[in-house]
């Protein structure tokens, strides 16, 4: 499977010059930038590692690209993504969000159903990665 | 305009109060001097007097029969605090364009205030019987239409607004930095549950983050409601696990009584549906209810605006669509279908801008080309994800991209479900075309002018997105709108 | 070559097309003396140029290194020039960005074990598209101590000026002599500094001239007799220790502003406005230099 989290998964994996490219649109507006990794990206695993605090006030791309590149370096077999942070009244939130990388195999998840009253299912979005304990899996 | 000083209403009580009919000029409703309060609710409507009403004249009857007012003189105004209770019409300005020495008729654009403590708060049903109420068949107008409104910031504050809003729908979707994309199944009506759900399985599946019930399906005999509840939620869940992403299913729960719309909504919220919809149809009351009840629930609230081109369309009589994205925010819905500008549908690119401006703005300001007329700040109300859905196709995705931004859903129905090449490849074509876009738009390029040509490149890659381009390389909607600014002309987009 | 190259590049057109010209003939205006320094800025600049245009002609080569040295003694226009020097590289397109992220060992080096790679990392990421402008470099350096954290700093700076020429362009400073020994101890800071600037004390005249420059730039000038002390301030203070160039002459001239501010005070009579705008000699004159003469 492909994980389709993020604004570009639909696209080729983007290039390390696409992801600066992407970074430097984002610091233009004056968002910071932030990278987190993780190997349970289930739909609502909403905290994933924080690469470090997000990186305010950089004037150029170079100095997110150094932190993509350590993070996948130290996790060659997570995904990696690049957060752009806008502190702007009325946003306060994400306002970019890209995969930068990913494991060569990607178990993706599983739908379990259980039966509950009437025609009605129960159901739970199982990540395959989970079934080995953390730092076994992918 | 030269206004006199002073205003006209009779000044002496004896001659004020004496029984029979007066000028609504001369009982107090015309004050060209009044200085709107911070806390005033101001009114702009567009009056086209009978033949021989003068202009302030039907500005004031507005005001009066908007707020105070009755056809005659009563004494028990006495009894009240009057002066503040009436709506003062203060300023009336002539539409350029109409008139002595044009093809139209004369009209005006009559300002009105209102006394903060004429309303109920957080009422939108208090507020609309005041100001679209008896007013709007007064025989002295041939017509009247409400152009815009500002509420004052101390009654915003009485609101509770969208129960989810633009940012918050965002993290719990975990989708950021681009439009999210939609599709209405089709057919609207006939499909039984299990077929319907294929349809939402196959558009989720391809690619698209929402899908949706059309208007009018509520529970007919082809397809009771629960069964389209039971299968939509199993292809909402299936597309889940096969992307990892976050999808959803807007469920319509609008029926006939409210406690059949709790029910309804109930079931989705227990099903694990992220979002309901329901019809601008239901009326402010019950809107106002399922506002609350999704606030209470954690559920998206998407209001599809069913009916309002009865009285949004046209230009001299009715309410202006922007007035009822003004109070579909203070009502609270979190998606509001705006419009396309380039679709099927009813809409100038500039008035549209408008309408989004309204939805998504912390504080919009007021600009006449856009059709906006005042300023109205949104003392942080959520902000309302617009929609833009009807007659759009992956060949439009830069024109949609330059008018819009990010924070819209781009809903292609039959742009999706109509794909030669099937559902998934339709909604793969519109994923793979939105994405390209925003990442070209982000790289710095000129997407108004080289969209076509980014389209071609990513269509390369993407066999769906050429045949989709293909088939409706030809489609457009070029017609002249109906509601467009007074104040600049602007050319329908092409 | 290939084939779309163009068949000829005027290089001064290129050179004036991307305002370096215009930027050098603001430092020839603004900044006195320092020919050579003038003179080395100049032919970077057209050795740049050209390796653009080699670029563009489609001849083989190399992107040309950029980190260098500034040698001399405080207050000789380092820092200023390196501003320059920024500019010159962006408007040439070797940088992004050209801003100038100035620090000494105390922004790189950390107190603690851990802390160094975080501190230095940080203050690259912030120069990344501009240039990094160390000062004092050869405080990184402390051999005495084999446990400084100096030295974890030098090897992260080494890595990013050999893997991210394209980003950054970093410019050591300090006095010429400190500078020798620690590229002598560190061999690997040598070879990647492909460009020396010296820049040479001022001369008496010239200090002179930055000092009226100075002052006209706050709308003061020196009367008759206040040049002559200014003049015979500036061969004192040379001879003095810790002398600081320019910035020597800014402190000086700072403390007669005071002493000019007081004397108008002390006097019961109105000034004028021409009174208001003159440095006089007694302002100068009562200098700790001469006293110590």
């Amino acid at each position: 499977m492909r994980l389709t989290q993020g604004t570009f998964s639909f696209l080729p994996d983007l290039t390390d010059a696409e992801i600066a490219a992407q970074v430097a649109y984002a610091l233009s507006r004056g968002w910071a930038c932030s990278v987190e990794h993780t190997d349970d990206p289930h739909p609502r695993n909403t905290y994933w590692t924080m690469w470090g605090p997000p990186m305010f006030d950089l004037p150029d791309a170079a100095g997110v690209m150094l932190e993509v590149n350590a993070c996948r370096k130290a996790f060659p077999r997570h995904y990696v993504k690049v957060n752009a942070f806008d502190n702007s009244k009325g946003v306060e939130s994400i306002q970019l969000s890209f995969i930068v990388q990913r494991p060569a195999e990607e178990p993706g998840f599983g739908l379990a159903r259980s039966e509950d009253a009437g025609r009605t299912l129960r159901y739970r979005v199982h990540s395959y990665a989970t079934d080995r304990p953390e730092g076994q899996r992918y | 305009m030269n206004k006199p000083l002073e205003h006209p209403s009779i000044a002496d009580p004896k001659a004020r109060y004496r029984a029979g009919v007066l000028k609504y000029k001369e009982m107090g409703y015309w004050r060209p001097d009044y200085e709107p309060a911070d806390t005033d609710v101001i009114a702009v409507f567009r009056i086209t007097p009978q033949e021989g009403v003068d202009p302030e004249e039907a500005a004031a009857a507005v005001a009066g029969e908007s707020s105070t007012a009755t056809w005659t003189v009563v004494w028990t105004d006495r009894l009240t605090a009057s002066d503040s209770y009436r709506a003062k019409a203060y300023r009336v300005d002539a539409v350029p364009n109409t008139g002595a020495g044009t093809p139209n008729e004369a009209q005006y654009f009559a300002w009105i205030a209102y006394d903060l403590d004429l309303f109920e708060e957080g009422s939108i049903a208090n507020l609309t019987a005041s100001i679209i109420g008896n007013v709007f068949g007064f025989k002295p107008l041939k017509a009247l239409r409400l152009e815009d409104m500002r509420i004052p910031v101390a009654y915003l504050k009485t609101f509770q607004g969208p129960p989810t809003g633009i940012v918050v729908e965002r993290e719990r979707l975990d989708k950021f930095g681009r439009p999210l994309l939609g599709a209405t199944m089709k057919p609207k009506l006939g499909l039984s549950g299990k077929n319907y759900g294929r349809v939402v399985f196959e558009a989720l599946t391809g690619g698209l983050d929402f899908t949706k019930d059309d208007e009018n399906i509520n529970s007919q005999p082809f397809m009771h409601w629960r069964d389209r509840f039971l299968f939509c939620m199993e292809a909402v869940n299936s597309a889940a696990a096969r992307s990892g992403e976050v999808k959803g299913h807007y469920l319509n729960v609008t029926a006939a009584t409210m406690e059949d719309m709790y029910e309804r909504a109930e079931f989705a919220k227990e099903l694990g549906s992220s979002i309901v919809m329901i019809d601008l149809v239901v009326g402010w009351t019950a809107i106002q209810s399922m506002a609350k009840w999704a606030r209470r629930n954690d559920v998206i609230l998407h209001m599809h605006r069913a009916g309002h081109s009865t009285y949004t369309r046209q230009r001299n009589h009715g309410v202006s669509f922007r007035v009822i994205a003004k109070w579909l925010r203070m009502a609270g819905v979190d998606h509001l279908h705006a419009g396309t500008a380039v679709g099927k549908l009813e809409g100038d690119p500039a008035t549209v801008q408008g309408y989004y401006n309204v939805c998504r703005d912390t504080h919009t300001k007021a600009d006449l080309s856009r059709g906006l007329f005042v300023d109205q700040p949104w003392a942080s109300l959520r902000r309302v994800m617009p929609v833009a859905s009807g007659g759009i196709h992956a060949g439009q995705m830069h024109q949609l991209l330059d008018l819009f931004g990010d924070d819209v859903v781009l809903q292609f129905g039959g742009g999706t479900i109509g794909h030669p090449m099937g559902i998934q490849a339709g909604a793969t074509a519109n994923r793979v075309a939105l994405e390209s876009m925003v990442k070209a738009r982000n790289e710095g390029r000129d997407i108004r002018n080289e969209g076509p040509d980014i389209l071609i490149a990513a269509a390369k890659r993407c066999a769906p997105l050429a045949q989709a381009l293909d088939t409706w390389k030809d489609v457009t909607f070029n017609y002249a709108s109906t509601d467009t600014p007074d104040f600049v002309a602007t050319p329908t987009a092409a | 070559m290939k084939n779309d190259a163009p068949a000829t590049v005027d290089l001064a057109a290129l050179l004036a097309e991307a305002n370096v010209t215009d930027v050098l003939d603001r430092l020839d205006r603004e900044l006195v003396g320092l020919a050579p320094v003038k003179q080395r800025l100049r032919e970077i600049a057209a050795f740049l140029a050209v390796s653009k245009a080699r670029g563009a002609l489609g001849l083989a080569g190399t992107p040309p290194s950029l980190h260098m040295s500034f040698t001399g003694n405080p207050g000789t226009g380092k820092t200023t020039v390196a501003v320059r020097m920024a500019e010159i590289l962006h408007r040439l397109g070797y940088l992004r960005k050209g801003h100038l992220v100035a620090v000494t060992r105390d922004d790189l080096v950390g107190q603690y074990i851990g802390h160094t790679a975080p501190k230095t990392k940080e203050v690259l990421k912030r120069a990344m598209g501009g240039v990094l402008f160390i000062d004092e470099a050869y405080y990184l350096y402390r051999p005495e101590n084999e446990r400084d954290y100096g030295q974890e700093a030098i090897e992260i700076l080494l890595q990013v000026m050999e893997n991210q020429r394209d980003d950054l362009v970093v410019i050591l400073a300090g006095y010429r002599d400190r500078m020798e020994t620690f590229f002598q101890a560190n061999p690997g800071f040598k070879s990647r500094v492909a460009h020396h600037i010296d820049f040479p004390d001022y001369a008496d005249d010239e200090l002179f001239a930055i000092a009226r420059t100075m002052l006209a730039q706050g709308d003061y000038r020196l009367d008759e007799e206040g040049e002559a002390a200014l003049r015979e301030y500036i061969a004192r203070r040379k001879a003095q220790p810790h002398f600081a160039n320019a910035r020597s002459i800014r402190n000086a001239l700072d403390r007669a502003r005071l002493r000019q501010a007081s004397r108008l005070f002390a006097r019961a009579t109105p000034v004028t406005r021409d009174e208001l705008a003159t440095i006089a000699a007694a302002d100068l004159r009562a200098s700790r230099v001469f006293q110590e003469a």
